[in-house]
């Protein structure tokens, strides 16, 4: 699909997934994407246990190839692709359509301004009640299009999970809902190995 | 360390978070209580996933480590739940 | 550091992908076009790598190459040696002996190899992670496990090579004695070619890696005392042509189309 038939496509309510990895995806994206990871091995499998099966969408892969792949591999799975963005970011820029970008920080950011930001943890539910960030809440990473009640909306919501994988994904989406979000790039790994404070139990 | 010897082995490299812990739940499911299950994997997140799975399920995290082309392999005991 | 091996065995053909896990960056060495671009692709996604750079040892002759469809195809460079640049009709980012390149800890250095063909080079790779020594050596077709690259494959005009074969087999010795072999004996040898491929002599080993210790000692075509000898042992120890061998080098060389080598039956 060409960057305007993609356009079109989104103003009739198809969703954007877009397959790169977080790191380029929080850089730049298009407008209201939502960042999904490729792979071969368990994209079907990840995404038949979090992506809602009733959207349309369009799928943005970098280089076309993967992207190729991925329709097929959407498609086998019983999600509905309408096509993918021929030529990717440089294609969407290059027709003057506009980019949006997911604040990226890390934990050590994090920690230093934890009393700014609403921590949400994407993961599962033994995961954040084996350890979590102090006044984190958990939504956990397969339920994230459903309205989410933040328990302090006044905040800037901090997204995390172990790594950046499921969090990208979730911020994306609440990026995509009008939430001013950052994604916490290093995650659990990052904050645990520095020594930072880890609450237990759910509340 | 003493050397762990594995039953069976899991390889769940290229996996992408959560998939090496919901793999190695299904794998270690088919096994024996006191049997060994190896898993490899990629995916960063594991190293938080593991030690709250084991926690989770009562399964035995005897060990981790991290290979030098970031290969994480974990090494788990199965131990049978008491209804 | 990822280092991966992909073997196409029609051909006894190795490329390689080397990549730094930590900064997710990958290149790939001498890639083939019958496995594939999208082959490539989808090996470094799968591994959430972006692929930054596209090196070969040399244009050719055996094996229709997909390093600038690749290259294209993710916008990064297609890397050559200097002294390809005349020989070949495309654009390429030219490379010169003891230039290196870092993804993360992963240092790949440029170490010329001319002989088999003028532009060769092989790639020394470091992981500094691990040490400051270099690891392994692509070493292309200037030396195989148990023989090295043949000198007398040429294609077109004269002018286009001003190296003749006897001068070849020269500076394919020159280049293993003088530079390769200086390399620690430790350091691992991976070539683009083992077995069955008609790229090198009679004595090359199925086996797709060994060490610069191993074929110091036991590579018969190195054992040669010198340079003349040498030339002469590769030449009563050769295998037949490639198939295609000329055209193959012809579209490699950008001088042919990928239709003409295809109306060729290639």
């Amino acid at each position: 699909m060409t960057p305007q038939e993609v356009r079109e496509a989104t103003q009739e309510g198809a969703v954007v997934l877009d397959m790169r990895p977080p790191k380029p995806f929080a850089k730049e994206h298009i407008p209201g994407a939502v960042n999904f990871q490729f792979n071969r091995a368990d994209l079907a499998e990840r995404a038949e246990l979090s992506l809602p099966q009733d959207n349309d969408y369009v799928i943005h892969a970098e280089p076309d190839p993967i992207a190729k792949v991925a329709v097929k591999l959407l498609h086998e799975a019983g999600f509905t692709v309408v096509g993918f963005l021929e030529g990717g970011l440089k294609a969407w820029k290059a027709a003057n359509l506009p980019v949006e970008e997911l604040p990226l920080i890390d934990v050590d950011q994090l920690k230093d301004g934890l009393d700014g930001y609403q921590v949400v943890d994407t993961r599962e539910r033994f995961e954040f009640k084996f350890g979590h960030i102090p006044h984190a809440t958990l939504l956990e990473w397969t339920e994230p299009w459903a309205a989410f009640e933040a328990a302090d909306d006044s905040k800037p919501l901090a997204l995390v999970c172990g790594d950046q994988v499921r969090s990208s994904y979730v911020a994306s989406v609440m990026q995509r809902a009008g939430k001013q979000t950052s994604l916490v790039f290093g995650g659990m790994v990052d904050w645990i190995e520095r020594g930072y404070p880890v609450e237990k139990g759910v509340s | 360390m003493a050397q762990v010897q594995e039953t069976k082995t899991l390889d769940a490299r290229g996996l992408l978070c959560p998939m090496p812990i919901v793999k190695a739940n299904k794998e270690i499911k088919g096994m024996e209580a006191g049997e060994v299950l190896k898993i490899l994997a990629t995916d960063r997140g594991s190293i938080v996933d593991f030690p709250a799975w084991a926690d989770d399920t009562g399964h035995e995290l005897m060990e981790w480590h991290e290979e030098d082309d970031k290969t994480l392999v974990f090494y788990v005991r199965k131990v049978e739940e008491e209804d | 550091m990822i280092m991966k091996q992909f073997r196409y065995e029609p051909l006894a053909q190795a490329s390689y992908l080397v990549a730094c896990p930590r900064a997710k960056e990958a290149v790939i060495v001498d890639p083939i076009e019958d496995l594939g671009s999208d082959f490539y692709v989808l090996e470094a996604a799968d591994l959430g790598l972006a692929i930054v750079g596209v090196f070969e040892t040399h244009v050719h002759a055996d094996y229709v190459s997909c390093a600038r469809e690749l290259a294209e195809m993710n916008g990064v460079p297609h890397h050559l040696h200097e002294r390809a640049e005349g020989l070949v009709k495309y654009d390429f980012t030219p490379i010169s002996d003891g230039q290196a390149f870092e993804i993360g800890g992963v240092r790949i250095e440029a170490m010329y190899t001319p002989g088999h063909t003028p532009e060769h080079t092989a790639y020394v790779i470091t992981d500094t992670a691990r040490s400051e020594e270099p690891w392994f050596i692509l070493t292309g077709d200037s030396l195989f496990v148990g023989d090295v690259g043949r000198p007398d494959l040429l294609v077109g005009d004269q002018s286009l090579d001003v190296m003749d074969e006897v001068e070849r087999a020269a500076t394919q010795y020159r280049s293993v004695t003088d530079k390769i072999f200086t390399l620690p004996d430790h350091v691992e040898v991976f070539p683009n070619h083992y077995g069955g491929s008609t790229c090198g002599g009679v004595n090359m080993s199925g086996k797709a890696s060994s060490t610069i210790a191993f074929e110091k000692r036991f590579n018969l075509a190195m054992r040669q005392p010198d340079a003349q000898s040498f030339g002469l042992f590769v030449k009563e120890t050769a295998k037949p042509f490639p198939d295609n061998y000329a055209r193959i080098k012809s579209y490699n060389l950008g001088l042919i189309s990928k239709d003409a080598l295809k109306e060729a039956g290639v």
